[in-house]
């Protein structure tokens, strides 16, 4: 939904990085999107290339790995995955606060970020 | 803030790694924090009104508004692109209003919050509303540093609104169902919606609301801990 916006903040910070190393040239972007952001990759990437444009990242790998949205049962303990409605008429699993496990309600601990994790750059 | 884990000290030419872990969304989440100890500092319960355009975000305040001046000092942030059309709705009860003119966003951000702290005497409130641009989607991703957040949908919007947007509804601590007096003839079940929210958020209290009547007003209120 925002990934223009956010695209823009992302080169910025890593033109900001290369800047301070005296890059020459940015060579590979490595993101990590969550998967509860509202945050296309797709979109991203467009948005990448247009902005990258007459950049010392004009041309640089964009890699995005995503993560998985992760819960927490404060009564049980479990930590992984959401519990999913598996209803056939809705097409696509909708995440629920159950727990798998134990169905009681869980917390949002992961899959809200999105991060710069690596920049290649060469100097 | 950008945390850098290892730096290598590379020689000219050379292609070297900078692992940034640098998060872009955090900055929100972060003022989203201080406006929240802001607001506990000055003893003022801030909630959050979420939902799509028309389903009664305004008119839920403006009864919320009249049941509840006489307890607390109130004011509200009403968030729109333009216009100052339901912020003077809401300041005819005789409360303090600012307008937040988002310009072109589809949602208000913590940092628009902060900006607005500065229009308002906190220690002259005790209760404040801040009322999201019309949007099911882009406030869940922004954080206010609310202490609660409401969603509200209408029947009008159709029998699916809630499975559609699982999202918003996750973060809400109290789901208003407006316009149920529509319900029969826009043949959309109440009780659907209801178990449509808690199939998703098990601990959101559902309330179903008229608040062109105020039916159901007194039971948000409750279901806020007002």
């Amino acid at each position: 939904m925002h990934e223009g916006s956010i695209t823009t903040q992302i080169v910025e910070s890593v033109l900001k990085e290369a800047k301070g190393r005296k890059a020459k040239k940015i060579v590979e972007v490595q993101l990590v999107i969550g998967k509860l952001t509202f945050l296309n990759s797709e979109q991203v990437r467009f948005w990448y290339e247009v902005l990258t444009k007459d950049t010392i990242m004009q041309g640089s790998k964009l890699i995005i790995e995503e993560s998985e949205g992760i819960v927490r049962c404060p009564k049980c303990g479990y930590e992984g995955d959401f519990k999913y409605i598996d209803d056939p008429a809705l097409h696509v699993p909708t995440p629920t606060l159950n727990c798998p496990k134990c169905n009681a309600v869980v917390d949002i601990v992961g899959g809200k970020d999105c991060l710069i994790k690596n920049i290649k750059m060469l100097v | 803030m950008a945390r850098v884990k290892d730096v290598v000290k590379a020689e000219e030419g050379e292609v070297f790694d900078v692992e940034l872990e640098k998060d872009v969304l955090k900055a929100n989440r972060e003022i989203a924090q201080e406006n929240r100890t802001f607001l506990q500092k000055h003893g003022v319960r801030a909630i959050d009104i979420m939902g799509a355009i028309g389903a009664g975000k305004t008119s839920l305040i403006e009864k919320l508004v009249d049941k509840l001046k006489s307890r607390y000092r109130i004011a509200a942030f009403k968030g729109d692109l333009t216009t100052t059309i339901d912020a003077e709705k809401i300041s005819r009860h005789n409360v303090q209003v600012i307008a937040i003119n988002t310009g072109k966003e589809c949602h208000l951000d913590a940092n628009l919050v902060r900006k607005a702290f500065q229009k308002l005497s906190l220690d002259s409130i005790d209760l404040l509303f801040i009322e999201n641009v019309g949007n099911l989607i882009c406030p869940a991703e922004f954080p206010l540093g609310s202490e609660k957040r409401v969603v509200i949908i209408s029947v009008t919007e159709g029998p699916y609104m809630v499975v559609k947007h699982p999202f918003i509804f996750m973060d809400a601590d109290v789901v208003v169902i407006n316009k149920i007096d529509l319900a029969s003839a826009m043949d959309v079940s109440v009780e659907n919606l209801k178990a449509d929210v808690k199939r998703i958020n098990p601990k959101a209290k559902v309330v179903p609301t008229n608040c062109r009547t105020g039916e159901g007003v007194d039971n948000v209120i409750e279901a806020l801990g007002l």
